[in-house]
């Protein structure tokens, strides 16, 4: 079987999942009821025809079948549909929250693997040291400590007492750092991406350290040792690789739930990102904006999944592509 | 006599567990000249396998060599600086692992961790290396090396990877080659095809080899010279014909003793219950005082308890401890 064949079936079930999703969704979106009754019903001066006009309005007054494939038929388009409370298109809205989003989540990940990898190594190549005790322990504290504690540590350590780092926002509303677009913006993510790279780092650095231990306890080990090879090429070449294979799972659910740990950051950050936009959206009965979020996001999970499968057949010659 | 190749005097391997210091290797020495076999014997946990990683500094934590002098064409191996040491693994010598199994790295093909190994030892370029992996693999008795190359392990069977682990061994052409029971992991057809292309290898190529078995049969047909183990010490050391006719340890005669024979019958039907020595090898974190094999030996007095006896010459090439062979001894 080969690879690509693989790949190609991979990706057919993810666009199978991908539409499953989207059957869920609407079926509960319906569920909840008509939305413009929900929105409209409290308000004074609404009256049946108003209601029935504006269900009209938003195409809402159809078969839900017909209308599941209308949404489809956009989302394909990448038609998204207009945001009811910002009035604005969901598409354009998403796109602009995501990319800050990315801004912390993609950079709180790559620092996270680096560093985990650097941490690993030193703690597994001394296991049962003071080393490898520190970052054990050090590991762990991280790991079990909430996220937004993490996130309002450093908030009072390097905005409050120090007063070093902003503690909110994406840019300065005035009186930019150093009067620079990006050194200001750069300013503005160190803390939110600190958060994420701490928590993060945490996590991998307790799975990548035990699985380098056994590792490196593996009779190949010994033998490329036995075979002259120097102890980098061993631990890095040989060892690292292979007790990255079970961290990798970890590492695609990470990319697949950005979105899904964003809300946190971003909430104590007030970050304008994707999270921060999700919970609005969510609180104001937003529909269409909850809709196209929640698409997003299945698409990321999915895509990382998919991502990560293919990475494990890479790296994992004993993986039968079945 | 030569200088051996190989020399091991006092080599002491402890673990500090837990539980307290494991005296797995207390005291081994052993020589191995050029171009011979010799093969090292003894029941499970009597110090084989830690003693062979422990020349070539390869035993693992919680375990340290705490003494002894593993002398190799005249240096110590032991005091040696780690990038003089790599210059002697796998170049001036090699080894053959138990498990192929799990001796192989499972995620790269044979010829990228055999050439790796060949292109980090010498200045070759890389179609030197694969041309040199492709004849040992051949050498070892491979079909179609060209192709295997770019297998990996997992598509390989137990017997071939073995073959592979040994071309491994021989890819720097070394002078020694440390073989840790390389066919107690595979089945009983292939263990002698393995035994056949091992002593067959090492004529050809004119190496010496360290045979590391608990199998009495295997060292018959392959070692010219025999180590005898028992908790962690040297029982007794000779050629291989004078080990199976006049064995002079009473640890060798029980070993010999528990050996299958074509005209031994059986007792107890279907299932076949071998000979063994009675007792239970010691705990060696309190090994017993005196000769550690006292309480399971027939010929002990009282004196055995403690005196702990030291390798002697009784015969040219013949070493033995036992006091009642004439062995020196330190009383305890
Ligand atoms: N991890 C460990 N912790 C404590 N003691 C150990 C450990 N590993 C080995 N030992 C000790 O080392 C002794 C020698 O072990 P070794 O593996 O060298 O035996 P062996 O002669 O190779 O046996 P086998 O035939 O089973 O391979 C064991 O009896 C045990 O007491
Ligand atoms: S020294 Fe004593 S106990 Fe040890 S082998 Fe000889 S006779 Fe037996
Ligand atoms: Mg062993």
């Amino acid at each position: 079987m080969g690879t690509l064949n693989y790949i190609a079936r991979r990706l057919l079930f993810s666009a199978c999942l991908i539409l499953g999703v989207s059957v869920i969704l609407f079926a509960l979106i319906n569920a909840i009821g008509n939305p413009i009754e929900i929105l409209l019903a409290e308000r004074p001066g609404v009256t049946e025809e108003i209601i029935e006009a504006v269900t009209k309005y938003y195409g809402l007054d159809g078969s839900v079948t017909d209308r599941y494939f209308t949404w489809l038929g956009n989302l394909a388009r990448l038609d998204f549909g207009t945001s009811i409370i910002y009035n604005q298109p969901v598409g354009d809205m998403l796109w602009s929250f995501g990319i800050e989003t990315l801004k912390i989540q993609i950079p709180g990940i790559l620092l996270a693997l680096g560093l985990s990898v650097l941490v690993s190594t030193l703690a597994a190549t001394r296991q049962y040291s003071r080393t490898d005790f520190t970052v054990i322990a050090g590991a762990m504290l991280g790991h079990s400590l909430p996220g937004f504690f993490i996130g309002i540590l450093l908030i009072l350590v390097f905005s409050y007492w120090l007063g070093v780092l902003p503690s909110y926002g994406a840019y300065s509303t005035r009186n930019l750092l150093w009067d620079s677009e990006i050194a200001d913006g750069l300013w503005h993510m160190v803390l939110p991406v600190g958060m994420l790279t701490i928590f993060n780092t945490a996590t991998l650095t307790l799975l990548m350290r035990s699985s380098l231990v056994d590792v490196l306890r593996q009779d190949f080990i010994t033998a490329a040792r036995a075979s002259g090879l120097p102890e980098r090429r061993v631990v890095f070449g040989h060892a690292l690789r292979n007790a990255f294979i079970p961290v990798l799972t970890y590492l695609g659910i990470l990319f697949g739930l950005m979105l899904g740990t964003a809300p946190v950051t971003e909430t104590v950050f007030t970050w304008p990102g994707l999270g921060a936009l999700y919970i609005m959206a969510i609180q104001q009965l937003d529909y269409p904006l909850i809709m196209g979020e929640t698409m997003v996001i299945t698409v990321m999970l999915v895509g990382a999944t998919l991502l990560t499968d293919i990475a494990y057949v890479v790296i994992d010659p004993r993986i039968r592509l079945g | 006599m030569a200088e051996p190749l190989l020399s091991v005097e006092d080599l002491k391997v402890h673990f500090f567990t837990r539980d307290g210091v494991v005296r797995a290797v207390d005291g081994v020495d052993f020589a191995v000249n050029r171009g011979e076999t010799l093969g090292i014997v003894g029941e499970s946990g009597s110090g084989k396998t830690v003693s062979s990683l422990a020349l070539l500094r390869l035993v693992p934590p919680p375990a340290r060599t705490v003494g002894g002098r593993v002398v190799f064409e005249g240096t110590d191996l032991l005091t040696l600086p780690t990038k003089a040491l790599g210059t002697i693994r796998g170049r001036r010598i090699a080894m053959v692992f138990q498990n192929p199994a799990t001796s192989l790295n499972p995620i790269y093909s044979i010829g990228s961790q055999l050439g790796e190994i060949l292109l980090w030892h010498e200045p070759i370029t890389r179609a030197e290396a694969e041309a040199r992996v492709i004849s040992l693999l051949t050498l070892v008795g491979i079909t179609d090396p060209a192709a295997r190359l770019r297998q990996y392990p997992h598509e390989l069977s137990g017997g071939m990877k073995q073959r592979v682990g040994i071309a491994r061994a021989l890819l720097c052409n070394p002078s020694l080659v440390l073989a840790d029971e390389p066919t107690t992991a595979l089945d009983v057809t292939i263990q002698a095809q393995i035994l056949d292309l091992l002593a067959d290898l090492r004529r050809r190529l004119g190496m010496a080899m360290v045979l590391v078995t608990h199998d009495m049969g295997v060292v018959a047909r392959m070692a010219d010279r025999i180590t005898v183990m028992y908790a962690g010490r040297v029982c007794e050391t000779a050629d291989a014909a004078t080990i199976f006719r006049a064995p002079q340890h009473p640890y060798t005669r029980a070993l010999l003793d528990s050996m299958p024979r074509i005209d031994h019958r059986y007792t107890g039907g279907a299932r076949q219950v071998l000979p063994t020595i009675p007792g239970r090898p010691p705990n060696l974190l309190d090994p017993p005082a005196g000769c550690r094999f006292h309480p399971r030996c027939p010929d002990a007095i009282a004196d055995c308890r403690r005196i702990l006896p030291l390798e002697t010459e009784i015969a040219p090439g013949h070493t033995v401890s036992c006091i009642r062979r004439g062995s020196q001894g330190i009383a305890a």
